[in-house]
């Protein structure tokens, strides 16, 4: 038990560092990836294309590609390589808010899709303006439809944190894999996963309870 | 000048003319009744009037100042504040689902800048009184019933001060028992002299509360005349033909 409890303490430090990015990813391609959504129905085609090719190029390509190229191959780029040059846990960050943004980004488009036309013609007879109808008719009905599939990449994003044991910042299983190659006892994997388990419960919990909330 | 004067209006959905040189007028005051088969341009033509459909050519004038002149259309802040003229009712209600009824109201209104908070409220009460639903003012649109919805929907329109209510088919959607207390709704705002445009198939509220019919067909105006004239003793065939079908 105290082996356990000790095991628990370890991993916890990868927990924290998971947990920051995770909640720093969540709160930055969020609002990213609606930008992402507007772009791509935007009336300028040259906004439009970037907005479709980046989301492509991101959805198309592995996450640990991205990440991997963004701390190792981006400092070899010509001329602007030296000055993007990250930190380990900045070069993740970066990796996972853009590739998320383009995840959120398809999805709320959907969201978008299923918002009535009449409600833009309601608004719009309202005497409402394009910016007010989208931040206050369009964007709160966007964001329930979309929200059980948010949460779902939220759950995604949590065990996606693995990734960081790509470019070498300790996380919950390169202190799990440390332990277990140091006793020669799998133990550590288990907790490992019980943690996972419990932080995407806790997760879905309270999205389900954002759900309930934004009913009508 | 009449309130409303509509000339030679235009439209077409790529090769399907759907409007072709309309042209009538509106009194202040008047209650007109827009008639026809589906698909005869009734809802196209209440929709141009809002700037919801972009027209082809004709002109369109509202209290002496022109939406559209000659196919033109006047610059976008001039367009917004006729249409702010002007409140619309939907086939579909198009309540705003994630507000309360209040919200529903209060929003646009809060946003158009022409009533200060308090005065918002008391507003909105009034009008929800009006209309018969002091009691849901706390509840979101999916809680009510169709005529209940349509009621809102109204009220709504009517927190902007309009001088003149659109409505189209706003009982097309409902159950035949729900229509009635939305018509009544309708009929009180008539008696109260506000000027207002329907598009309808209710061929009752049509005969006892419009001052006027206009029934089109094929995107034509055919018929322009008093209800008890056109029930009575309509000229045209195609207006013949739809009344005995609208009222077997």
């Amino acid at each position: 038990m105290q082996y356990i409890f000790n095991i628990f303490m370890t991993l916890l430090e990868g927990a924290k560092t998971a947990s920051i990015l995770f909640i720093v990813v969540i709160l930055l391609s969020l609002p990213l990836g609606f930008l992402f959504t507007l772009m791509a129905r935007s009336s300028i085609a040259p906004i439009r294309w970037f907005a479709n090719a980046y989301i492509y190029i991101l959805r198309g390509t592995p996450l640990l590609l991205q990440l991997i190229f963004i701390f190792f191959g981006v400092p070899y780029l010509p001329v602007i390589g030296k000055y993007l040059v990250f930190e380990r846990f900045t070069a993740a960050l970066i990796g996972f808010v853009l590739n998320y943004a383009a995840y959120f980004a398809e999805i709320f488009r959907g969201g978008l899709l299923a918002v009535d036309k009449g409600q833009y013609e309601a608004a719009k007879v309202l005497g409402m303006s394009r910016f007010k109808t989208t931040v206050f008719v369009i964007l709160p009905q966007m964001i329930r439809v979309a929200l059980p599939s948010v949460t779902n990449e939220a759950v995604s994003l949590v065990k996606d944190t693995s990734l960081l044991y790509a470019v070498a910042v300790p996380e919950i299983i390169h202190y799990a894999t440390g332990i277990v190659n140091r006793d020669f006892n799998v133990t550590a994997f288990a907790v490992a996963a019980a943690i996972y388990l419990v932080m995407n419960t806790l997760l879905s919990f309270l999205f389900k309870k954002l759900e309930k909330k934004l009913e009508y | 000048m009449a309130l409303i004067e509509i000339n030679g209006l235009k439209k077409s959905f790529g090769n399907l003319e759907v409007l072709k040189n309309v042209s009538f007028q509106v009194e202040k005051g008047d209650v007109v009744a827009v008639l026809g088969a589906s698909g005869s341009g009734k809802s196209t033509l209440l929709r141009s009037l809002i700037n919801l459909e972009q027209i082809d050519g004709g002109s369109v004038c509202i209290d002496s100042e022109y939406l559209i002149k000659d196919g033109k259309y006047a610059p976008s802040a001039k367009i917004r504040k006729i249409t702010s003229e002007m409140g619309m009712v939907f086939q579909n209600f198009n309540l705003f689902p994630h507000l309360t009824v209040r919200q529903n109201l209060e929003m646009p209104a809060k946003f158009a800048k022409i009533l200060s908070d308090s005065e918002l409220t008391q507003k909105a009460d009034a009008l929800l009184k009006k209309v018969g639903l002091s009691d849901k003012a706390d509840v979101k649109p999916s809680k009510l019933s169709g005529g209940q919805q349509q009621r809102v929907a109204i009220a709504r329109a009517l927190m902007l001060n309009p001088t003149i209510m659109l409505f189209d088919e706003p009982t097309s959607a409902l159950d035949p028992q729900l229509t009635g207390e939305v018509l009544s709704t309708m009929r009180q705002l008539a008696e109260e002299h506000m000027t207002m445009i329907v598009v309808t198939h209710e061929m009752g509220f049509a005969r006892d509360v419009a001052n006027k019919i206009i029934f089109m067909s094929d995107g034509e105006i055919v018929e322009t005349a008093p209800p008890h004239e056109f029930f009575a003793n309509p000229k045209y065939k195609k207006a013949r033909e739809f009344l005995s079908m609208a009222l077997d």
